[in-house]
């Protein structure tokens, strides 16, 4: 093997050694495989969506080797008409349950970052501990149904607005914040909230970008609550309208009268699944679009 | 940054030093003897800071979760005039639901099956984001590792019954890995209904559908590590490797360490569905964990109190094992969760 | 709609598209079949008792047209047409104009428009006098949805219930008691006689509505009683020179002959079921029957059982199940059976017009029969049956005297049955909106389609006649032959009319019991350990259903 004079990687750092061939080839082969591990289902997924009757019988199942295409499943997704309603339905919910969730959650993460301040160690506690014990459905469809929120969208939000989950890996990416910082801050007589919006919140995009992500597709796959709280049709979110498509294809049967046909159930479920996932992959590269490196430095040197 | 951390000042006079540093170091004694006036001065911010949350966590969580008190009742639901005197009007049994819990050889088998799942994927499961996270952070190409990072973590969003398929279609008897060594004139393995390699099968899925979100994380705290150092390192003569050993592992420690306490703090929960699908083709002694157990027993059979009081048991047990890990860390001057002072 | 057995055949698609089978879910006490609360000891609702709540079964006055096939009660009357001629069944409009009465009923796929506009929904509220106003919830996950509601007493007026849920909800008789209304003073012996198109549903239904002895909802009856039905693809086996198999060792042998792993071809769906019923184990009351001395014994201490548990597994051994099948709870078997990729499956009777509907567009000569019941151990077959509704209309506690009786009259209008004017709209909406009329009878329009989603068929009955099916023409008639020739076998079910609240430790020994078995079907233990497993079902409470179920006979003096 020889070695070939390789070209340097343009965003390569100067210090930055060129890695070898062998790295590179395992490299290559591990993300290789990864990827195609889920491509290849996402692609089945996505041809299976579009396939017709026939590809679905003849594949058996899924349909893995394209044939005749059919794209009746989205045309009866889309053209009930409760799509738009809903994909309405949930972009309010998603950026007003985000936004608030975010507030929440940053302020409560950045209340307690500081051991030693008061009643620091009961509050830590009293939140760490609903990760543990959980509330019954019926005890907590009474609380939200008491609180007059039933057919509310805000039954949609508050009860899911705090995840300790995302509360706590806030914290700990908050408390990885050199404390010279803040303690210089704090000389300089900058208040909490002032050091928490000025030093702080610069300095976790990447990580309030993640728990952003997290609770906005949280909410946008919101589907239990509303099937306990939302009667209201024009209220479903998108999660609880997809659902009822995928039983479309298999409905009990109207009484023997000669309609349009249904395209196939595995079909229709598998546009579900399109239709789910579609706008989250959408979303995300603006996402990661924040985990760039150097936030600290020039935040830092700032 | 650990080692910033352990060499920062402690900064003296009035405002007190934000206890982010190492839990290990004792807390300057001064502060515990502040008059509360004098903290609640100081602090008042935080707590305001803290409020909302715990507001909401009042209201839509332990409120309730008062309802677990049937734990400790023959619990029926129908009983009296409304849901609240039902509460009111089931007898307590004490501990007689958590008696009955303990005395079922069923649930121990459904606890040594979930500790087993959970003991075997923090070992082949839990690593393997952050190697993922590594590895794509040290792409060069951004669109590429957009791409990758794009396409991986996709799979989180597709449920447990397409996860299965996929996996049955692939190394199922009909699927696809049987159908070439039939062709080869072998006869394919037993891979999707073989109870003593289940854990491994149950791991691979689970690894195949949440590897790629696992990373998200991960990344997240690999672009917060500060790229001076690894300049640094490099100018020292450090290779690949010891960068990686020295700053790349040290950066990710904190969250690491914290995401595995908190998934300490599941131990019990390993999944439901998952398992429910594919009871019947490994059998029910591979197969059992504590959520299908609970539900077979009790759910299904509406004795609220048994299922109750198997929540509790589990909230206990991850208890337990969120204090020992976090304690453990500290040992090892990690910050862990829940520190002291 | 109204082919019940649409529904139910459903309900297993749906479980398992839950990753539920209805054998996980028969823990919830599929085994009363009935009411359930899990009361510790368990009890019995005694048939004597019953009689006097029970309505009087009445003729309508008006005269529907006559079906075209006969069916053996409890199999239902079959018509090959649609009559040209409508009759009105009710002349005055049954609400009072009182509030608009709340309703919540199960839909499977998108829910229909709401309240004004839908012109289905609004052509109806007008003939009613009194507003239904639904709130409509997927099919697949209305036990979760009904759970919460009913623990925390927060019930619509009318509420469906469908039959195939009961068995989900546990403790449902105590739920019963607490959240809905007490028919027996509006509906016993001859009150029943102000709703004359409840007067007209069969008895059985009726005793199915009755809970602690009261009667508690207006069943939705069934019109085919048999739980399964075992299908295969007769033009496939008639491609390959396979005859449909008469005899258990038959097959056996079509099943051997039929699969080819190389071409992904397996004979089998689990079929288990079937099986059972084929060598005669008994099935009332989920698997119980009498011995000789008149003492209660269950199907897993008997004979029959383990010679149907060791021809499963050997179909097992031998590789004739299709491994998906064998290896996720998940796998699609209508779908491999659409496909050919299996030849035999199990699934409820509502499979059959709905799949020979839809792929006979499709795949040319396509032919999905079920094979006829036989013995395998000789003398005459046996069926597996009963005749439970398919759904029950409860009405929400303490409306008042005047309120319930304008509600059950708006049930009254919604179960005219087939043949009248009423029940013309209720199916099939306006003509000239909803539907056309051609020679074959209403053809929906795709407005039709959106609107109507059998909003009104879960609030209320109607005496069940199975519909012509314009587009199968074949299938009324086959229906009616196989479901009167297998009723003749039908079992006797001893305790016929008691209704079981199961005790608590006897269903709660179910599934545990239910999973041995299959450990010992699939070959994970020796067929041997059956003993053992009987043992140990015994010890956890099997010998106390016994026991109720024996004292249950004495007590009824039979």
């Amino acid at each position: 093997m020889t070695t070939m004079p390789r070209r340097r990687h343009p965003s390569r750092p100067a210090w930055e050694e060129e890695p070898g061939a062998a790295a590179q080839a395992a490299t290559g082969t591990v993300l290789t495989v990864v990827v195609l591990a889920v491509l290849v289902p996402l692609w089945v997924v996505l041809l299976t969506s579009v396939s017709s009757r026939e590809s679905i019988n003849a594949a058996g199942g899924l349909v893995v080797v394209p044939r005749e295409l059919d794209f009746s499943a989205y045309r009866i997704i889309f053209s009930g008409g409760q799509i738009t309603k809903a994909l309405l339905v949930s972009t309010l919910v998603t950026v007003a349950g985000t936004a608030l969730s975010l507030v929440v959650t940053v302020l409560a993460a950045y209340g307690l970052s500081r051991p030693g301040s008061l009643m620091h160690r009961g509050l830590l506690f009293y939140f760490l501990l609903t990760f543990l014990i959980h509330p019954g459905l019926v005890p907590h469809y009474l609380v939200v149904t008491g609180l007059g929120l039933k057919d509310s969208l805000w039954a949609l939000i508050l009860p899911t607005a705090v995840s300790v989950f995302n509360l706590v890996v806030v914290r700990a990416f908050f408390q990885n914040i050199p404390a010279e910082l803040l303690d210089s801050a704090r000389l300089d007589g900058a208040g909490e909230f002032r050091i928490l919006w000025r030093i702080v919140l610069p300095l976790s995009k990447a990580v309030i970008a993640v728990v952003g992500l997290f609770y906005a597709v949280g909410y946008w796959n919101t589907w239990f609550n509303a099937l306990l709280y939302i009667d209201d049709n024009e209220k479903f979110p998108i999660q609880r309208v997809l659902q009822s498509y995928i039983l479309a294809g298999q409905a009990p049967q109207t009484s023997g009268t000669v309609g349009a046909a249904l395209p196939p159930a595995l079909a229709i479920k598998m546009a579900v699944v399109v239709v789910t996932v579609a706008p989250i992959a959408l979303v995300y590269p603006f996402v990661q679009r924040h985990f760039t490196r150097g936030v600290i430095v020039g935040a830092i040197k700032g | 940054m650990s080692q910033a951390q352990a060499s920062r000042p402690v900064v003296a006079g009035p405002v007190p030093p934000a206890g982010t540093g190492a839990p290990a170091r004792p807390a300057p004694a001064r502060r515990r003897r502040s008059p509360l006036r004098a903290r609640l001065r100081r602090d008042w911010p935080l707590l305001v800071m803290v409020a909302p949350g715990a507001l909401l966590l009042a209201v839509f969580h332990y409120l309730p979760a008062l309802g677990n008190v049937v734990a400790f009742q023959d619990y029926n639901p129908y009983l009296g005039d409304g849901a609240l005197q039902a509460l009111a009007a089931s007898p307590f049994v004490g501990l007689e639901n958590f008696r009955e819990l303990f005395a079922d050889p069923a649930f121990w088998d459904a606890f040594r099956n979930t500790l087993a799942i959970t003991a075997f994927q923090l070992v082949f499961f839990f690593p393997l984001p952050i190697a993922l996270a590594i590895l794509l952070n040290s792409l060069m190409s951004g669109r590429l590792r957009g791409f990758v990072q794009t396409v991986v973590y996709l799979p989180h969003f597709f449920s447990w019954v397409l996860v299965v398929t996929f996996f049955v279609q692939m190394l199922g008897g009909a699927g696809l890995l049987s159908q070439e060594l039939r062709d080869a004139g072998l006869t394919p393995p037993q891979i999707m209904s073989n109870p003593d390699t289940f854990i491994v099968l149950v791991t691979a899925e689970a690894v195949w559908k949440d590897l790629g979100w696992g990373t998200i994380v991960f990344l997240a705290a690999l672009a917060a590590v500060d790229p001076n150092l690894y300049e640094a390192s490099a100018v020292d003569g450090a290779g690949r490797w010891r960068r990686l050993w020295h700053i790349t592992l040290p950066g990710l420690r904190p969250v690491i360490v914290l995401l595995l306490i908190l998934r300490l703090g599941d131990a019990l929960s390993v999944g439901f569905e998952q398992f429910l699908l594919q009871r019947d083709a490994v059998g029910r002694q591979a197969a059992e964990v504590l959520d299908t157990f609970v539900y077979h027993h009790a759910i299904a059979t509406g004795d609220y109190g048994f299922g109750a009081a198997a929540g509790l048991f589990k909230a206990l047990v991850g208890l337990v094992l969120i204090l020992a890990a976090n304690r453990f860390a500290h040992v090892l001057g990690e910050r862990g969760v829940y520190s002291r002072s | 709609m109204t082919t019940p057995a649409g529904p139910s055949a459903d309900r297993r698609t749906f479980l398992s598209l839950l990753g539920l089978s209805a054998a996980a879910v028969a823990a919830g006490g599929s085994l009363a079949g009935c009411g359930d609360k899990a009361t510790r000891s368990g009890t019995t609702q005694e048939l004597d008792k019953l009689a006097e709540v029970l309505p009087e079964q009445r003729a309508l006055t008006v005269n529907v047209p006559k079906p075209d096939i006969v069916g053996t009660r409890p199999v239902a009357d079959g018509y090959t047409r649609f009559p040209a001629q409508l009759v009105d069944a009710i002349a005055e409009k049954p609400g009072a104009g009182g509030p608009a009465i709340r309703a919540m009923v199960p839909v499977w796929g998108p829910a229909p428009p709401a309240g004004a506009s839908n012109a289905y929904l609004t052509a109806i509220n007008a003939e009613l006098g009194t507003p239904v106003e639904f709130s409509v919830q997927d099919g697949i996950t209305y036990a979760e949805k009904l759970g919460a509601i009913l623990g925390a007493r927060d019930v619509p007026d009318l509420l469906c219930v469908p039959g195939w849920e009961v068995s989900k909800l546990a403790r449902f008789g105590d739920a019963v008691r607490a959240n809905f209304e007490d028919l027996t003073p509006y509906l016993q012996g001859a009150k029943v006689a102000d709703y004359p198109m409840l007067g007209t549903f069969p008895a059985g239904a009726w005793r199915n509505a009755c809970w602690n002895e009261r009667l508690m909802a207006v069943p939705n009856p069934t019109d085919g009683p048999f739980p399964w039905a075992l299908f295969h693809r007769k033009d496939l086996l008639t491609k390959a020179g396979l005859a449909v198999p008469a005899s258990i060792d038959e097959l056996f042998d079509v099943g051997k002959r039929a699969t080819n792993a190389d071409k992904g071809v397996w004979a089998f769906s689990d079929i288990f079921a079937m099986v059972q019923m084929f060598h005669k184990v008994p099935g009332s009351k989920d698997g119980w029957r009498l011995r000789a001395d008149g003492t209660p014994e269950f199907k897993y201490e008997t004979p029959e059982f383990r010679a149907a548990a060791e021809f499963m597994s050997r179909l097992y051994r031998a590789g004739l199940v299709h491994p998906d099948i064998v290896a996720s709870k998940g796998a699609d078997a209508q779908q491999l059976l659409k496909s050919g990729k299996i030849m035999f499956h199990q699934d409820g009777i509502g499979m059959w017009q709905l799949m020979q509907a839809e792929q006979q567009k499709v795949t040319p000569g396509f032919d999905v029969q079920p094979v006829p019941l036989f013995s395998a151990t000789g003398g005459n077959p046996l069926a597996w049956g009963d005749d439970e509704p398919i759904s029950y209309t409860f009405v929400k506690k303490g409306l008042g005297k005047a309120r319930v009786e304008e509600i059950l009259r708006v049930v009254d209008w919604c179960s005219a049955p087939f043949g009248t004017a009423e029940f013309d709209l209720r199916e099939y909406g306006v003509q000239g909106r909803h539907h056309t009329r051609g020679a074959d009878g209403p053809v929906k329009t795709e407005l039709g389609f959106k609107e109507i989603q059998n909003q009104y068929f879960f609030i209320s009955g109607r005496s069940p006649v199975v519909q012509p099916y314009p587009q199968t023409p074949q299938y009324v008639p086959q229906l009616l032959a196989y479901s009167n020739e297998t009723v003749k076998n039908l079992e006797k079910d001893p305790w016929d009319g008691l209704k079981f609240e199961m005790p608590a430790k006897y269903k709660a020994g179910m599934v545990p019991t239910q999973d041995k078995i299959t450990d010992i079907v699939r070959g994970r233990r020796p067929m041997s350990d059956l003993d053992v497993v009987v043992t140990e079902w015994r010890a956890a409470g099997g010998d106390e259903a016994r026991q109720l179920l024996g004292s249950a006979l004495a007590d009824a003096g039979r």
